[in-house]
C-alpha cells in the first residue's frame, strides 16, 4: 500500500432497494485519492457520482447497501468500521447549498461547534471559540440564524462545519451548483486555499466540466453508475479516450467556441438503472457503437472503459453550421421600464429603468445574477405583469396584456405543463384559446418541428423526460406562430447532454421561422450561444449592451468583465467580481455596482452613470469604461 | 388505486356498508314502525339475529334504517360545507387583496368559536330533524374547507402552467375552468370525504349528550345513545353492533380519503 | 420579536371582539325572551314584558351587546337565570377542575404522541409504524364516549381496576390525590388526541427527515439518537404546536363529553345542565370563554413557534 494514497476505492458497487424496485446506482467504481490531491468526479444526474460520495461517508439512503468492493482510508477498511468513528472527523462532506442545508432553529455558531464537542470532547465554551475562529477563517463574521445569511454565506458555514475538526479528506458534492457564478468562484477559491493550507485531500463532485478543469488534479467521469474514464485533468481534456467524455465535452457551450457552429449533441437520454442492459451503458447513444458494445461490457482499463476509444475532441468538420439569420426592422421596443414589487413594508426594486430594442429575427440575450430582475423583466415582456412606469412597444403597439405574437418558454417544463392534461391537450390548448382550426394536424407538425414522436400525445407530463418536456414547452410556445419568443432560463433545469439538444433545437427553429427571441439566463455561455445581441443586467438596470461579439469579446463595464472572469473555464484571466450583490430593496446610490467595483470613486456614489455609446451599438453605463469609445 | 390497498379496503368497506343499509331491508324485512313491548330487549336469536331493542324493534333492521339516516345527514352536511367552503375560499383566493383579508379574518373569528357548543345550543332549543341537523353541521364546518380551498387557489394561480395559459391569452374563465378547478378538485373531494366522517361522529356525540335526533328518528347516534343507557343491564347487543357500524363507517371514509389524498393529490408521485 | 408579539396581540384582541359579537347575536337570535325563561311558561305575557323591561332586555340588541361588553370588561358575566348565583362565581367554582382534566389529557396525549410520531417516522413502514397507524385510525373513528364506555366496561366493570366515576372532590387539588379515579377520564380524553397528534407528528417528522440539514448532521458524525434529539425534535414539533393551538375548540368539546360520561363536575357538565335549563347567561359565558381560550391558545402557539423559529418574524 502506497502510504501517499490517502483514500482508495476499489470495485465499489452499491444497490438500493425500494419496495420491489432494485437500482444499482454505483457499479465497479475504482479510484485513488492522494494526499493533498483533488479528484473531480463528474457526471450527469443519475450517474452515481453523489452516491459514490455517500458510500464513502457510510451514508447511503434507506434501502441502500454496498454490495462489493472496498473503501480504505490510509490502509484502514472503512466498510467494516463504524462510520461514526471517521464521519466528520477524518472524512467530512460539504453538500450543495439549499435553504435547508442548515438547521433553521439553531444558531450558526452552535452548528459549527457541534462536531468539535462531539469529536474532541471540547467544552461548550471551547467549542464555540473554535467555531468562531473557523467561521472567521471562511469569512463569516456574523452570528445568528441561517435565514439571515445569503446562499454564499451559508455555503461558507457549511465549509466551516466540515473543516472544523481538521479532517483528512473532504468530499464536496456540487458545492457551488446553486450559487451565482461570482459567488461560485469565491467558494471554490476558499476551498482550494484551505485545502492547500491544511494538506487536505478533496473529492469534488460536480456536473460542471468547467469547475473540474480549473480545480481538479485528476478526473473521474461517471456514466450510468460506472466509471467511463479516469485520468489526470489535462489528459482528459487533451487526450479524451471515452466516447461519452468526448461527446459530453463537445456538447457544452463555452465562451471560446465558434458561435456559428452547431453544438455536438448526444441523442437520447441516460439509461434506466433499474433495468440494466448488457453491454456498454452508453452504447444506445453512441455514434460508434458496434454489436460488441451492445453485447459486452467494456472492462475498465485503468483509464477508460470503451471498446472503441478515441483521441481528442470532435473535429469541427463533423458539426453542422447555422446560417446567419437576417435581421429586419425593430419589432420590440422597451422604453424606460420600471417595476417595483411591494413586500410588506419594503419595496423590491426589481426593474429600474431599462430600455432596449429587439429587431425582427434577432435574439437578444439578457444575463445577470439571481435577483437582478431579469425574470421580472421577462414577465413584463409577455404581459403577465404591468410596469409601474415606461412602456413595451410591439410592432408599434403598447403591450399591456398577453398577446398572441409574444409567447414564452418557461424554465421548468415540469411546472409549466398542467399535470392533469395529456401532452396532446396541452399542445392544443393555445390553438383552442384562439380558436384556430385544424388543431390535430397543426399539433402533429409542431411535434415534428421539435423532434418528438407522435406517441407522446397520449402521455402525461410526468411520463416524459426533462428534455422531452422542454421540447413540449417550446412546441407549445410556437403553436401560435409568435413573432417573439421570450425564454426564461430555457435549459437551466436540464442535464448537460440534454441541454445541447434543446439549444440546437431552439436555434434551428428560430432560424427557420425568422423568430425574434429574448433569452434570459444566468449562464453566460448559453446566452453567448443563442444571442445576437446581449444586455447585461445588474440590480434592475442594464449596465452594458452590444452585439454578442462586442460584449463578450471586449467587455466595457467592470461588472461584465468580472462576470466573465468568474466563469470557470480553463485559461481565462482577469479578476472575478467579489462579494455578493446588495439587496434590491435598498440599492446603492449612484452606480449600483460601485460597492463591488475595484474602480469605484466618489463620483460613482454620487452620479449615476448614463448609458453612453462606445462603438456602433455597444453601450455602457459606467464612468470609467474598460473600452475607449471611438467617437468620445 | 391499484397502488393503494388501503384505498381499496376503505372503498370496499364503504360499499358494503351502503349496500347493507340500502339493500339490506330487502333481504331482512322488519317492522320498524310499531312498538312491540312484548318482544322488547330480546337477546339475539330466533327471528332477530341481533335481538330487539327496548321498544321491541329488530336491532339488525334498525341498524339498516338508522344507517340510511346517518349517511344522509352526514352526506348532506358534507355537501353543504363543501359547497359553501369551496365558493367562499375560491372567491377569497381569486379576489385577493382587501377582500381576501376581510373574508379570511371572518373565518378566523368563526373558527375560534367552539362549534359543538353552538350546535348543542341550537339542538337543545329546536328539536332537530335530520335535514336541519345536517344544515347546522354543514353550516358550521365549511370554515376549514374555505381555508383549504383558498390556500389551494393561491398556490395554483401562480403555478407556471397557469401563467403559461395566461401568456397564451386564456381568459380568466378559461383559467379557472380548465386549470384551477381540475387541479383543486382532488383536495376538495378529499376534504369532503373527511367531512362526511366527521359529521357521523358529531351526530353520534349529539345523540350521546341527549341533543340528537329524537324518537322516532333512528339514526345510529341516537340508537347508540339509547343503548348506552342500558349498558349496565348487560344489553350488549344494543351497543356493540351500532358502535361497530359507526366505527367501521368512519374508518372506511378516513381510509378512502387518505388514500385519495395520496393518489390524486400528486399525479407526479406515480413515478418516484 | 416584541413587535411580532404586539402585532399578534392586537389581532387577537380584534378576533375576540368579533367572537363576542358573533356569539352574542347568534344566541340572542335563538333564545326565548329572558323573562319567559326566568318566570316560566305559566306567567302572563304582560308579566314577561314587564320583567324584560325592568331588566333592559327590551332594548335594541346592539345596545344590549354594548352594555354586555361594558360589564364584561368589568369582569361581570351577568347572573344565572336559574341558579341564584353570578355566572363568574359559577365558572370560577368549576374552572379549576376542568382545567385540571384538560391539561392532564393534553399532557398525556403529547407525551405519547410526540415520541410515537417521531418513532413512526424514523421506522417508516416498519411494524411499529403500521401498528400505530392502524390503532390511530381506529381511535380516530371511535366516538370518544364509546371509547370511554368501552374503558369503563373493561377496566371498571370487568377488571375493577378503576372506578367508573371521576373524582367528585370540589377542590381541583384533591383531584391530584385521587389518581385512580382520574385515570379513565384522562385516558379517554387523551386517546382521541393521540390519534390525531401522532399522525400529524409523524408526517411532520418525515418532512423534516427529508431536509438537507438532517443529512448534514449525519455527515458531522452525530449518532442517530443525537440527530433526532438535537436537530429533528424541535423542528418537527413546530407544526404540532400550531395544531394544538387551533384545536382548542375540539379539546373543549372533548371535555364536555368526558365530564358528562364520568359525571365529573366541571365546566362541561355545568354547560350541559345549563342547556337543559335554558340558562343563557351561562351558555353565553362558557361559549365566549371557549373562544377566548382558542384565541389565547393560537396566540401562545404562534409566539412559541416564533420564539423557536426566528424565520417567522421575517416572513410575516
Amino acid at each position: 500500500m502506497d502510504s501517499r494514497k490517502n483514500l482508495t476505492v476499489h470495485g465499489l458497487s452499491v444497490e438500493i432497494r425500494r419496495g420491489d424496485r432494485l437500482v444499482r446506482p454505483v457499479a465497479d467504481v475504482t479510484f485513488e485519492l492522494g494526499r493533498g490531491e483533488t479528484l473531480g468526479i463528474v457526471g450527469e444526474t443519475g450517474s452515481g457520482k453523489s452516491m459514490t460520495g455517500l458510500a464513502v461517508m457510510g451514508m447511503l439512503p434507506a434501502g441502500g447497501r454496498v454490495t462489493g468492493g472496498s473503501i480504505e482510508l490510509g490502509g484502514r477498511d472503512l466498510l467494516t468500521a463504524d462510520p461514526r468513528r471517521y464521519r466528520g472527523r477524518e472524512i467530512a462532506m460539504v453538500f450543495q447549498d439549499s435553504l435547508t442545508s442548515l438547521n433553521p432553529t439553531k444558531r450558526i455558531v452552535d452548528q459549527v461547534a457541534e462536531p468539535v464537542r462531539l469529536h474532541r470532547g471540547a467544552s461548550r465554551r471551547a467549542a464555540r471559540d473554535r467555531a468562531r475562529e473557523m467561521l472567521a477563517r471562511v469569512g463569516v463574521r456574523r452570528d445568528g440564524y441561517p435565514h439571515q445569511l445569503s446562499g454564499g454565506q451559508r455555503q461558507r458555514v457549511m465549509i466551516a462545519m466540515a473543516l472544523v475538526c481538521e479532517p483528512e479528506v473532504v468530499i464536496a458534492d456540487e458545492p457551488t451548483t446553486a450559487l451565482d457564478v461570482t459567488v461560485q468562484a469565491e467558494i471554490l477559491d476558499l476551498l482550494d486555499e484551505l485545502r492547500a493550507q491544511r494538506g487536505l485531500s478533496m473529492i469534488l463532485i460536480t456536473h460542471d466540466m468547467g469547475v473540474i478543469a480549473q480545480r481538479a488534479d485528476r478526473v473521474a467521469v461517471m456514466y450510468a453508475g460506472r466509471l467511463a474514464e479516469s485520468a489526470p485533468t489535462a489528459e482528459i481534456f487533451e487526450r479524451t479516450r471515452h466516447r461519452y467524455t468526448r461527446a459530453l465535452l463537445s456538447s457544452i457551450p463555452t465562451l471560446a467556441q465558434d458561435r456559428g457552429e452547431e453544438l455536438f449533441s448526444i441523442p437520447g437520454s441516460p439509461p434506466d438503472l433499474a433495468r440494466p442492459e448488457p453491454g456498454c451503458p452508453f452504447a444506445p447513444r453512441c455514434d460508434a457503437a458496434s454489436d460488441r458494445c451492445r453485447a459486452e461490457l467494456p472492462p475498465f482499463t485503468g483509464t477508460f472503459a470503451c471498446w472503441h476509444p478515441v483521441d481528442g475532441p470532435v473535429a469541427s468538420a463533423d458539426r453542422g453550421r447555422f446560417q446567419r439569420g437576417e435581421t429586419g426592422e425593430t419589432l420590440l421596443r422597451v422604453v424606460d421600464l420600471v417595476r417595483e414589487h411591494p413586500t410588506g413594508r419594503r419595496t423590491v426594486k426589481a426593474v429600474s429603468g431599462i430600455s432596449f430594442e429587439v429587431a425582427a429575427g434577432e435574439t437578444f440575450g439578457l444575463v445577470g445574477e439571481s435577483g437582478c430582475g431579469k425574470s421580472s423583466l421577462g414577465r413584463l415582456l409577455v404581459g403577465l405583469d404591468r410596469p409601474d412606469r415606461g412602456e413595451i412597444v410591439f410592432a408599434g403597439e403598447r403591450v399591456t396584456r398577453p398577446r398572441r405574437a409574444v409567447q414564452m418558454m418557461f424554465q421548468d417544463s415540469g411546472a409549466a405543463l398542467d399535470p392533469r392534461m395529456r401532452i396532446g391537450r396541452i399542445l392544443r390548448e393555445p390553438l383552442a384559446i384562439h380558436d384556430v382550426g385544424d388543431r390535430r394536424e397543426r399539433v402533429r407538425r409542431l411535434l415534428d418541428d421539435v423532434g418528438l414522436p407522435e406517441s407522446v400525445l397520449d402521455r402525461y407530463p410526468y411520463e416524459l423526460s426533462g428534455g422531452q418536456r422542454q421540447r413540449v414547452g417550446l412546441a407549445r410556445a410556437l403553436a401560435l406562430d409568435p413573432r417573439v419568443l421570450v425564454a426564461d432560463e430555457p435549459v437551466s433545469a436540464l442535464d448537460v447532454s440534454i441541454r445541447s439538444q434543446v439549444l440546437n433545437l431552439m436555434r434551428r427553429v428560430q432560424a427557420e421561422r425568422g423568430l425574434s427571441a429574448v433569452v434570459i439566463s444566468h449562464d453566460l455561455a448559453v446566452v453567448r450561444y443563442l444571442a445576437d445581441r446581449v444586455g447585461v443586467m445588474y440590480l434592475g438596470k442594464l449596465v452594458e449592451t452590444g452585439t454578442t461579439e462586442e460584449v463578450f469579446g471586449a467587455p466595457a463595464h467592470p461588472y461584465t468583465a468580472g462576470l466573465l472572469a468568474a466563469v470557470p473555464e480553463g485559461g481565462r484571466t482577469g479578476t472575478p467580481v467579489r462579494g455578493e450583490p446588495p439587496s434590491p430593496v435598498d440599492p446603492p446610490s449612484g452606480c449600483r455596482f460601485r460597492t463591488r467595483c475595484a474602480l469605484a470613486t466618489d463620483k460613482c456614489a454620487q452620479v449615476e452613470p448614463p448609458m453612453t455609446s462606445l462603438t456602433g451599438g455597444h453601450q455602457v453605463a459606467c464612468h470609467y469604461p474598460l473600452q475607449e469609445g471611438r467617437d468620445g | 388505486m391499484r397502488r393503494h390497498p388501503l384505498a381499496l379496503a376503505g372503498g370496499l368497506l364503504l360499499l358494503v356498508i351502503v349496500g347493507f343499509c340500502v339493500l339490506g331491508p330487502l333481504l331482512h324485512p322488519t317492522n320498524q314502525t310499531d312498538v312491540d313491548v312484548v318482544n322488547a330487549a330480546l337477546p339475539p336469536g330466533g327471528g332477530h339475529p341481533l335481538g330487539t331493542d327496548t321498544n321491541g324493534f329488530d336491532v339488525l333492521g334498525r341498524l339498516m334504517a338508522g344507517g340510511r339516516v346517518s349517511l344522509q345527514i352526514s352526506l348532506l352536511a358534507a355537501v353543504v360545507a363543501t359547497t359553501i367552503g369551496t365558493l367562499y375560499g375560491a372567491v377569497a383566493g381569486l379576489a385577493g387583496g382587501v377582500v381576501d383579508g376581510v373574508m379570511m379574518r371572518l373565518v378566523d373569528v368563526m373558527l375560534s368559536i367552539p362549534f359543538l357548543f353552538f350546535v348543542l345550543i341550537l339542538s337543545a332549543r329546536f328539536h332537530a330533524d335530520a335535514v336541519s341537523l345536517s344544515l347546522v353541521i354543514g353550516g358550521f364546518s365549511w370554515l376549514l374547507s374555505a381555508r383549504l380551498v383558498r390556500g389551494e387557489v393561491l398556490t395554483l394561480r401562480v403555478r407556471e402552467y397557469v401563467l403559461a395559459a395566461k401568456v397564451m391569452g386564456a381568459s380568466r374563465r378559461r383559467v379557472v375552468l380548465t386549470h384551477l378547478i381540475p387541479n383543486a378538485l382532488g383536495v376538495i373531494i378529499v376534504n369532503a370525504t373527511f367531512q362526511v366522517a366527521d359529521a357521523i361522529i358529531v351526530v353520534s356525540a349529539l345523540g350521546f349528550l341527549g341533543f340528537g335526533l329524537t324518537y322516532p328518528a333512528a339514526d345510529w347516534g341516537s340508537q347508540l345513545a339509547s343503548g348506552v343507557t342500558y349498558i349496565s343491564a348487560d344489553y350488549w347487543w344494543l351497543v356493540l353492533p351500532v358502535g361497530a357500524c359507526i366505527v367501521l363507517t368512519v374508518l372506511a371514509l378516513n381510509l378512502l380519503a387518505d388514500a385519495l389524498r395520496d393518489t390524486i393529490g400528486r399525479p407526479t408521485s406515480a413515478r418516484s | 420579536m416584541a413587535r411580532y408579539v404586539l402585532n399578534r396581540l392586537v389581532v387577537s384582541a380584534l378576533v375576540l371582539l368579533g367572537i363576542s359579537a358573533v356569539v352574542f347575536f347568534m344566541l340572542h337570535l335563538v333564545s326565548d325572551s329572558p323573562g319567559r325563561i326566568v318566570l316560566g311558561q305559566r306567567v302572563s305575557p304582560e308579566a314577561v314584558a314587564a320583567f324584560d323591561h325592568q331588566h333592559g332586555f327590551d332594548r335594541p340588541v346592539v345596545v344590549q351587546y354594548l352594555d354586555y361588553l361594558e360589564r364584561l370588561l368589568h369582569g361581570d358575566l351577568g347572573r344565572s337565570y336559574k341558579l341564584n348565583e353570578n355566572v363568574s362565581t359559577l365558572i370560577a367554582q368549576n374552572a379549576g377542575r376542568s382545567a385540571m382534566l384538560s391539561l392532564a389529557g393534553l399532557v398525556v396525549a403529547l407525551a405519547v404522541a410526540v415520541p410515537l410520531g417521531i418513532l413512526q417516522a424514523v421506522r417508516r413502514n416498519g411494524l411499529i409504524d403500521r401498528t400505530a397507524t392502524a390503532v390511530s385510525y381506529m381511535l380516530y373513528a371511535t366516538p370518544s364516549f364509546l371509547l370511554g364506555l368501552a374503558l369503563i366496561a373493561v377496566f371498571s366493570q370487568q377488571l375493577e381496576l378503576f372506578p367508573a366515576e371521576a373524582s367528585q372532590s370540589h377542590s381541583p387539588w384533591a383531584v391530584l390525590t385521587d389518581p385512580r379515579a382520574m385515570a379513565l377520564p384522562v385516558i379517554t380524553l387523551a386517546a382521541g388526541s393521540v390519534a390525531v397528534f401522532a399522525q400529524y407528528q409523524r408526517s411532520s417528522a418525515l418532512d423534516q427527515l427529508g431536509q438537507d440539514y438532517i443529512r448534514v448532521a449525519r455527515a458531522k458524525g452525530l449518532p442517530e439518537r443525537l440527530v433526532l434529539t438535537r436537530h429533528l425534535l424541535r423542528n418537527a414539533c413546530m407544526p404540532l404546536i400550531t395544531l394544538v393551538g387551533t384545536l382548542v375548540p375540539t379539546l373543549l368539546a372533548g371535555n364536555v363529553i368526558v365530564e358528562s360520561l364520568f359525571n365529573y363536575p366541571g365546566l362541561g357538565l355545568l354547560f350541559l345542565n345549563s342547556l337543559q335549563r335554558e340558562d343563557y347567561p351561562l351558555l353565553l359565558a362558557y361559549t365566549l370563554m371557549g373562544g377566548l381560550l382558542t384565541v389565547v391558545g393560537n396566540l401562545l402557539a404562534d409566539v412559541l413557534v416564533a420564539a423557536a423559529d426566528r424565520r417567522i418574524e421575517v416572513r410575516r
